[in-house]
């Protein structure tokens, strides 16, 4: 996967909820919040790894936790076809030119949609114990299943 | 590029037409409105300035109040000028937006035709919606004519849009008595007044599209009562700006305002607390009374909130008996502003007799014959140097007569 | 406006997303899904209001926000209101001259859950239609009050358990049909209705790109699955919304200015909707024998409507 951009390599990653509390006379006016530390015209040009992500911004945060299983991508059979990306519900999918370069483990909650919609033989999405090791996982991959007749 | 009015330097308005004239001056960007008496002619007559060209900004005429107050959000949370008008059901209607304006820190002004609230329905002024406001966490600011219904609209616009403020602000003034009694008024010219409100001043606005902004964050144990304290000192440190734009209107037109006016105080031994168009009454009573050798005097908190607590005593801290007046249905307590003059007397060293008159609801007439009888029960408290009433008593209501609580200082 | 290309999912996929991770829906949600296609179908610059709902408790929790636009929730009902606000205030700074950037392309949108589109947010949403707004209202209809715990909505359909119309000795569930929201709001005269599913990401991508170009306000009502109300494994939202397009339960069509219905989805193979019950558990009491009265009528009134629609279609009124 190409460097930087997973949300771990950018700072202030935190479990939810492990933030510093501060006192009242520093929280935000309003309760506002701003997802970018500065000025960033055309968001939707830029890519995530070259945005000034604040820390209010959840794109800094990690629900890791949450996961009991994990979907392990297996780069050999994917066909690049994009089903895992546009129906994963936690932008955990990562897309580059066309490419898919892997899962953004520190928003994946472990539903397991964008295995269930891998369309490959074998699937290059497969659901793993959260415990396992991404090699073992990927020693085990299974054979193409040939079609019933 | 709305057209300029020529107004004549006196003119004759009544409270609502002032308030409406005051929103044309100020070119709000968006009013979003819903009618209801007896605010309805401030939203009509914004309405032909449309209709005529007098105005640039947008006018949405909503189907609710609640709505009116949503969209005045949104309207405010994207960076401009904004106003509405409401009064009683309708400003029930809005009550969970008037929250929700405030936690935001969004500024705009809420001009508050003060009317009763049903059941029974009743369309006649009294404070019944004001109160309702009172912990809504806005500025609230009390009109008693329609000339300082007219000045306070536009000195609302600069105390809420003011950087250390950045709250909503309401202007009541009461139904009927105020509203569409027509009175004499000094205007500003449209360009002193506009150059008085000022441009408004973007302040973290959604329609900056180079900083993205989250309006309305959920927040629970962890962060609420941080955000709560800080917009709690934010209502109290609003008085200095407050007082600030008071200066400056002074200065502008000669006519002053404080947030407790305080009428022949100086000398005073007995005195009434009252809101709203009630005020010129008391003062006119308390006039006669000085003829026949009774020192009484008048304050009227022109700030409802935050509540002037040090003005209020250092008001009221030589007088001997204070009558309270609510004009709102106390339902199972003392009247509101009775609670908050007596607990800002409290810590006096020689705390005055506080009463509690309950007078004039769903618009029942206040007579000068009425002020004079509640301040002569004063001058007998003071001189028995006891109280002689019940703490509580209703004044102008048919039937024997009515009061609560007997408890006696001796 | 500027739209996204979606040709095909690859290229769709080259869009940068400004609907961040790490928010709090459930796994699988379909929300998330269907939230993040509509903001990648347009690069242009976004103003959205929310009501209060499992979309808004989930996104922005303090100190965290999801949201890399501009964003606003106000209360449960008054989405439609602040974005009518909002989208006022454009149009008089606009014409005043005070934006900081006049030529920057911006949409407005509102999204709300079904309990606030269908029931408290009804009338707040019937205002700002027929007044005109240039604004694009979605509903995340997932049938039911999910972010309190799953009671029942005007769109929670007939024989549905939920924990306020449940299903027991003496009921099959819901005993009310859903509210017809569509057709209310192609009633309006609103340029563009349209109900779209997730699944079928092509049509909803194509319908949202629609609704966002479309000057006006728009309505669309996307079927947006619930795991955790409906009752299914979350890793087959997809399947499961497979099943609502397929069976018909969601018919996929869109209305134009109030008469014009085109259906945009036909399925090759017309499921019977027990597959598309007997997949959720809450649907699971209507298999028993004394339930089974029930299933019919939803199969009859889905043939119906089925029908209708084609008819409407075909009609052109």
């Amino acid at each position: 996967m190409s460097k930087g951009v997973l949300a771990t390599e950018k700072r202030g990653m935190r479990e939810l909820g492990a933030e510093k509390a501060v006192g009242w006379d520093v929280v935000t006016q309003g309760t506002l919040l701003y997802p970018f530390e500065s000025e960033l015209k055309d968001v939707a040009h830029i890519r995530p790894e070259e945005r000034p992500y604040s820390d209010f911004n959840s794109y800094t945060a990690t629900v890791a936790s949450w996961r009991v299983v994990k979907p392990v991508y297996n780069r050999d059979v994917c066909i690049d076809c994009q089903n895992c990306w546009v129906w994963c519900p936690d932008t955990s999918i990562i897309s580059r030119d066309k490419q898919m370069l892997g899962i953004d483990y520190d928003h994946c909650k472990g539903c397991g949609v964008c295995a269930e919609v891998c369309p490959t033989n074998p699937k290059s999405l497969i659901m793993f114990a959260e415990a396992e090791e991404i090699e073992d996982a990927l020693a085990k991959w299974p054979e193409k299943k040939k079609k019933a007749k | 590029m709305a057209e300029k009015v020529e107004l004549n330097e006196i003119e004759v308005w009544d409270g609502n037409y002032a308030v409406s004239q005051a929103l044309r001056q100020a070119q709000i960007d968006v009013v979003a409105a819903y009618p209801i008496t007896p605010s309805t002619p401030i939203v009509e007559n914004y309405g032909s300035y449309v209709a005529n060209g007098l105005v640039d900004g947008e006018f949405v005429m909503v189907e609710s109040e609640h709505a009116a107050m949503s969209a005045c959000v949104g309207a405010a949370a994207a960076g401009g000028r904004v106003a509405t008008a409401t009064s009683s059901q309708g400003f029930m209607l809005m009550i969970e937006v008037l929250y929700q304006a405030s936690g935001m820190r969004v500024p705009l002004v809420l001009t508050v035709v003060n009317r009763a609230v049903a059941s029974p329905l009743n369309v006649q002024g009294d404070h019944g919606d004001m109160y309702a406001g009172r912990d809504s966490g806005w500025v609230q600011i009390d009109a008693f004519n329609a000339q300082e219904a007219y000045d306070l609209t536009l000195c609302a616009f600069k105390i809420g849009e003011d950087m250390r403020v950045r709250l909503p602000v309401m202007v009541h003034q009461d139904g009927f008595l105020t509203s569409h009694t027509a009175q004499n008024v000094r205007p500003l010219q449209d360009e002193e007044a506009y150059k008085f409100v000022g441009d408004y001043k973007p302040y973290e606005e959604m329609l900056d599209f180079t900083k993205a902004v989250t309006y309305g964050a959920q927040t629970e144990e962890n962060w609420h009562f941080e955000h709560k304290a800080k917009q709690h000192k934010a209502l109290f440190d609003s008085a200095k700006v407050i007082d600030e734009v008071f200066a400056e209107f002074k200065k502008l037109t000669g006519r002053e305002y404080k947030r407790v006016e305080s009428y022949m105080m100086e000398d005073a031994e007995v005195a009434i607390v009252a809101l709203g168009s009630s005020v010129e009454t008391v003062r006119y009573a308390a006039e006669q009374l000085r003829e026949e050798g009774i020192k009484a005097g008048v304050v009227a908190p022109r700030c409802f909130r935050p509540f002037p607590f040090d003005e209020i005593k250092e008001a009221l801290a030589n007088v001997k008996s204070v009558a309270v007046l609510d004009r709102s249905a106390p339902m199972g307590a003392m009247g509101a502003l009775f609670n908050e003059v007596s607990s800002a007397l409290y810590t006096l060293e020689n705390r005055p007799f506080v009463t509690n008159y309950i007078y004039g609801l769903g618009g029942r007439d206040f007579s000068i014959e009425q002020a004079k009888t509640i301040l002569k029960e004063q001058k007998a408290n003071a001189d028995a140097d006891d109280i002689t009433t019940n703490i509580q008593q209703f004044i102008g209501v048919r039937g024997p007569k009515l009061g609560f609580f007997e408890t006696k200082r001796s | 406006m500027a739209i996204t290309s979606i040709k095909n999912l690859k290229e769709f996929s080259t869009v940068n997303e400004r609907f961040e991770g790490a928010h709090l829906l459930c796994p699988g949600c379909a929300h998330s899904m269907i939230v993040r296609e509509l903001m990648n179908a347009t690069d242009d610059n976004l103003v959205i209001a929310t009501n209060t709902g499992c979309l808004e408790v989930s996104t922005a929790v303090y100190p965290y926000t999801s949201w890399d636009t501009s964003w606003i929730h106000i209360g449960f009902e008054n989405a439609a209101s602040a974005i009518s606000g909002a989208e006022a205030m454009y149009k008089a700074r606009k014409r005043k001259g005070t934006l900081k950037d006049p030529d920057a392309p911006v949409k407005f949108v509102a999204f709300g859950g079904d309990g606030s589109t269908y029931d408290i947010g009804f009338q707040w949403l019937s205002g700002a239609i027929e007044r005109g707004h240039d604004f694009t209202y979605i509903c995340l209809d997932n049938e039911n009050y999910a972010n309190t715990g799953g009671q029942r909505s005007s769109s929670t359909p007939i024989g549905a358990h939920t924990s306020t119309a449940q299903a027991g000795r003496v009921s099959y569930g819901k005993k009310q049909k859903k509210k017809d929201m569509i057709a209310i709001m192609a009633a309006h005269g609103a340029p563009y209705v349209a109900q779209l599913a997730p699944n079928k990401w092509k049509i909803m991508a194509k319908g949202f790109q629609k609704a966002l170009e479309t000057e006006g306000p728009c309505f669309i009502n996307t079927v947006s699955a619930c795991t955790t109300e409906w009752k299914f494994n979350p890793k087959d939202t997809i399947h499961l919304t497979d099943l609502a397009t397929d069976t018909l339960m969601f018919p996929v069509y869109e209305i134009i200015n109030g008469t014009e219905l085109n259906i945009l989805y036909r399925p090759k193979n017309v499921l019977p909707v027990e597959e598309y019950l007997a997949a959720q558990g809450r649907y699971k009491h209507l298999f028993k024998p004394e339930n089974k009265h029930v299933i019919e009528k939803i199969q009859k009134e889905i043939d119906a409507k089925w029908e209708y629609l084609q008819r409407r279609e075909e009609a052109r009124v």
